[in-house]
């Protein structure tokens, strides 16, 4: 009933390793500026990610808990888990192990992967290939490595832990002794790690300890007992390659960058060097054969600051419109920043602007909507959309999106039409103690002040046990400027109205009302908020017209949040 | 010349018939014709409503709403998911869930928040190139504007809802009375709203008021089945 096991050669590839030890520590003691030879380590979730070679030896071990860690090495410095950061800083090795090969896969941040056969042949030896790579990428990222080199995956990744080179046809002999839980080391991602490391431990405790006791079981019973896991790992235990590697090819960014002889202050400055650039752009895209569907725009200043904003292109075939488009954003954003009227650096003369393509695709391969190209209306409608930029500016014409959040106007996200940004509030996150449906149709875009009250007439207050002092009785809601009302009390100073406090309607009697929901939101930063929200539904006018209105507690103050209108 | 025969035969009519076809394709493509620009006379309007505009929501036609923002989003929702662009002009305070909920494609919306003055002119612009502009009742637009964005519309076949004033609206929607349940004395939550809007239309010589429900609670579970009770003319 079991499967045949293949026993004889495996084809493998021969491939050169280089691994950087305790990768994600190094990367952050760069990135904070540490010592190599300081104590640290990378802190994620409740245990430690990756240590360093000096905390290592003063007893930290990774997996450990922070106080534990600390009670073994007082001066470690716990450094935050970013895998970004990991992936972005291996860029340097990457790029520095390309200066002795031409093409590289990065396995994972912190290992490289090089089929050898060619480079070696390049260099004359498998060892002088390996020092050119270990010397290059100590001279151009500074950064520590080992280099290995064997048949197989699994092989290359354990002759790289210790700097060996595995004659070729020995890769098998050579896992034999390895124990099992070697397996986790050829694992790229964190799930499978986990799940071989998950295989690792079982195959311990059924008494199977080395790659060889493992790959002497028949296949079919590994793979009826441990499945699609159990299959991956007989093949990598056997010194098979599971995939050939995958090079990345190394490509120039198409970029524009202008350098002002004298820092630009003024719009007019400007516009003709954004019409070049964009122009220069344009011509470079055309060179390369491509066109790209976004392109971030980068100005820097005399201070230092960038300014830096991307922007969709949905230009099409429009071919020749594209650089006017391009020289419109250009001027947009840079108008917006130096008048001051958009976020961003305190304004300051430009020194440099620089144009670079993203979402580089090849002439022609453009991706159209899945049925049918874009429609004569789609069209219309983005011409209609830079028309009416043309006439306020770029920021005033906006898309909005919707994003994950508890408060209406946390789930909506306005982006200057064309912008691309990137939402931090997934919808698909749960958001514990959002406002239950239905959304309110009109929200303020800043929350106004408000009077709820009880019968006799005092403000009603919201415990920090969310009691509520009495049962709501009486809304006031702010008068419409411009009203009747308004313009009495504007008159009337005595009737009233002191100072520049908000003009009240007439107190409105409360029907039905439900709550206080609590929300309390990112308590451990600085934007830390901590409302009740109510929702009332007060009599409007005398004929019994009734408003449905959403009202948040908090600061002792109400206020007014949307209207369900 | 060859003598002309008083009834033609087939070969000439087959020849007539071609010649024809081959005129209309030019002026459909050409939009010489009526026909041809107006290919669709009216937008598409969620059942729940087709009790307030019988007619549908027609091209070229300015609506006016009043007292319920979710009754304008409700009367484009239809359209847009059916692929029509929609501009909101002068709403700042429009709540893009509410819209997305009713059925509104958000990447299909533009907003033009504080158009500020120049609101005629990019009024003017969307109408000539957007399906439905909705329109707030801030917006510092003059009498003549408005018929000037009136006759606009009417040539190229989009819808204006607004909010605010609006002398020569086809049809004005006025929303009377809101019914709000499931909201009790410190309990529940707004579940279901059903509301009493009056029809005044510039054909029509009474106001003629139905009552709709506009909130569902099951509405998003199940299709949009609304049931729309008519009070019957006034």
């Amino acid at each position: 009933m079991t499967a045949p096991v293949q026993a004889g050669p495996v084809a493998t590839t021969r491939r050169m390793v280089l691994w950087v030890p305790d990768w994600p520590v190094a990367a952050a003691m760069r990135e904070a500026g540490l010592r190599a030879d300081a104590p640290a380590a990378v802190l994620h979730g409740r245990g430690l990610a990756a240590v360093s070679a000096a905390a290592r030896a003063a007893g930290v071990t990774r997996g450990s808990t922070k106080r534990v860690a600390q009670r073994a090495c007082p001066e470690v410095a716990l450094l935050g888990y970013d895998e970004g950061r990991d992936s972005r800083e291996f860029e340097a090795v990457a790029a520095a192990a390309e200066e002795v090969v031409a093409g590289v896969e990065i396995s994972r941040p912190g290992l490289l992967m090089i089929p050898a056969n060619g480079a070696a042949r390049f260099h004359g030896s498998e060892e002088a290939l390996a020092e050119a790579l270990i010397a290059s990428v100590a001279d151009l990222s500074e950064h520590e490595s080992l280099v290995g080199a064997a048949d197989g995956l699994l092989a290359a990744i354990m002759a790289a832990r210790h700097s060996t080179l595995v004659p070729p046809g020995q890769s098998r002999e050579f896992l034999s002794s390895a124990p099992v839980s070697a397996l986790a080391l050829a694992a790229m991602e964190r799930r499978q790690r986990e799940a071989v490391e998950d295989l690792a431990g079982v195959l311990t405790r059924l008494g199977i300890h080395t790659l060889a006791e493992f790959t002497a079981l028949p296949l079919g019973d590994v793979i009826a007992r441990f499945g699609h896991v159990g299959r991956w790992a007989y093949r990598v235990g056997r010194g098979e390659d599971v995939r050939p590697p995958v090079l990345r090819r190394s490509q120039e960014d198409i970029a524009v960058s202008y350098e002002f002889e004298e820092p630009a202050q003024r719009v007019e400055q400007l516009a003709a060097v954004a019409a070049h650039v964009a122009g220069e752009l344009d011509a470079a895209l055309l060179a390369a054969g491509v066109r790209c569907g976004r392109v971030s725009i980068g100005a820097s200043t005399e201070r230092g600051d960038t300014l830096e904003r991307v922007w969709r292109t949905d230009v099409g075939s429009r071919a020749g419109a594209f650089s006017k488009h391009m020289a419109d954003r250009v001027r947009w954003q840079l108008e917006g920043w130096l008048s001051g009227t958009s976020a961003g650096p305190e304004p300051a003369p430009l020194t440099s602007l620089m144009l670079t393509a993203q979402d580089v695709v090849a002439l022609g391969d453009e991706q159209a909507y899945l049925w049918g190209g874009t429609s004569g209306a789609d069209a219309r409608a983005q011409r209609t959309v830079e028309r009416v930029q043309s006439l306020l500016g770029a920021d005033a014409v906006l898309s909005v999106r919707e994003q994950g959040g508890r408060a209406p106007r946390d789930r909506m996200l306005t982006v200057p039409w064309g912008q691309e940004v990137r939402s931090m509030r997934k919808i698909e996150h749960p958001w514990p103690g959002r406002i239950p449906e239905p959304a309110p149709a009109t929200v303020l875009p800043m929350a106004e002040p408000m009077e709820v009250l009880d019968a006799g007439g005092s403000a009603i207050v919201v415990g920090k046990r969310l009691g509520v002092s009495a049962s709501p009785t009486w809304v006031r809601l702010q008068a419409e400027p411009g009203g009747a009302r308004h313009a009495a009390t504007l008159r009337h100073p005595s009737a009233g109205h002191v100072g520049q406090g908000p003009t009240w309607g007439p107190p409105r009697p409360v029907e039905a009302w439900a709550g206080p929901w609590p929300m309390v939101e990112r308590w451990w930063s600085e934007d830390a908020s901590r409302r009740a929200y109510v929702q009332i539904i007060v009599r409007d006018g005398d004929d019994g017209s009734v408003l449905a209105i959403l009202a948040a507690y908090s600061g002792s103050q109400w206020w007014l949040e949307a209207v369900y209108d | 010349m060859s003598t002309e025969s008083p009834t033609p035969s087939a070969a000439q009519q087959q020849r007539l018939a071609a010649a024809r076809s081959a005129l209309q394709g030019a002026h459909a493509r050409w939009g010489v014709t009526r026909e041809a620009t107006q290919a669709a006379p009216t937008l598409p309007l969620s059942s729940s409503l087709s009790s307030l505009l019988p007619a549908g929501l027609v091209r070229g036609q300015i609506i006016r709403v009043t007292g319920s923002t979710s009754l304008m989003l409700e009367m484009v929702a239809e359209g847009s998911r059916a692929g029509s662009w929609a501009a909101v002009i002068g709403m700042p305070a429009v709540g893009a869930v509410a819209a997305a909920r009713r059925g509104i494609e958000l990447a299909r919306v533009a907003l033009v928040p504080h158009p500020g003055a120049q609101a005629a002119a990019v009024a003017g612009a969307c109408v000539d190139g957007m399906d439905v502009v909705l329109v707030g009742d801030a917006v510092a637009l003059s009498d003549g504007d408005r018929r000037r964005l009136a006759a606009r519309a009417k040539e190229r076949g989009s819808v204006i809802v607004t909010s605010g004033r609006w002398p020569g609206a086809h049809t004005s929607l006025t929303v009377e009375r809101t019914d709000w349940s499931g909201l009790g004395a410190g309990d529940g939550r707004l579940r279901q709203r059903e509301v009493t809007v009056a029809i005044a239309g510039r054909r029509q010589a009474a106001t003629r008021r139905v009552r709709v429900l506009l909130d569902n609670e099951f509405s998003w579970v199940s299709s949009r089945h609304t049931a729309a009770v008519s009070e019957g003319v006034a």
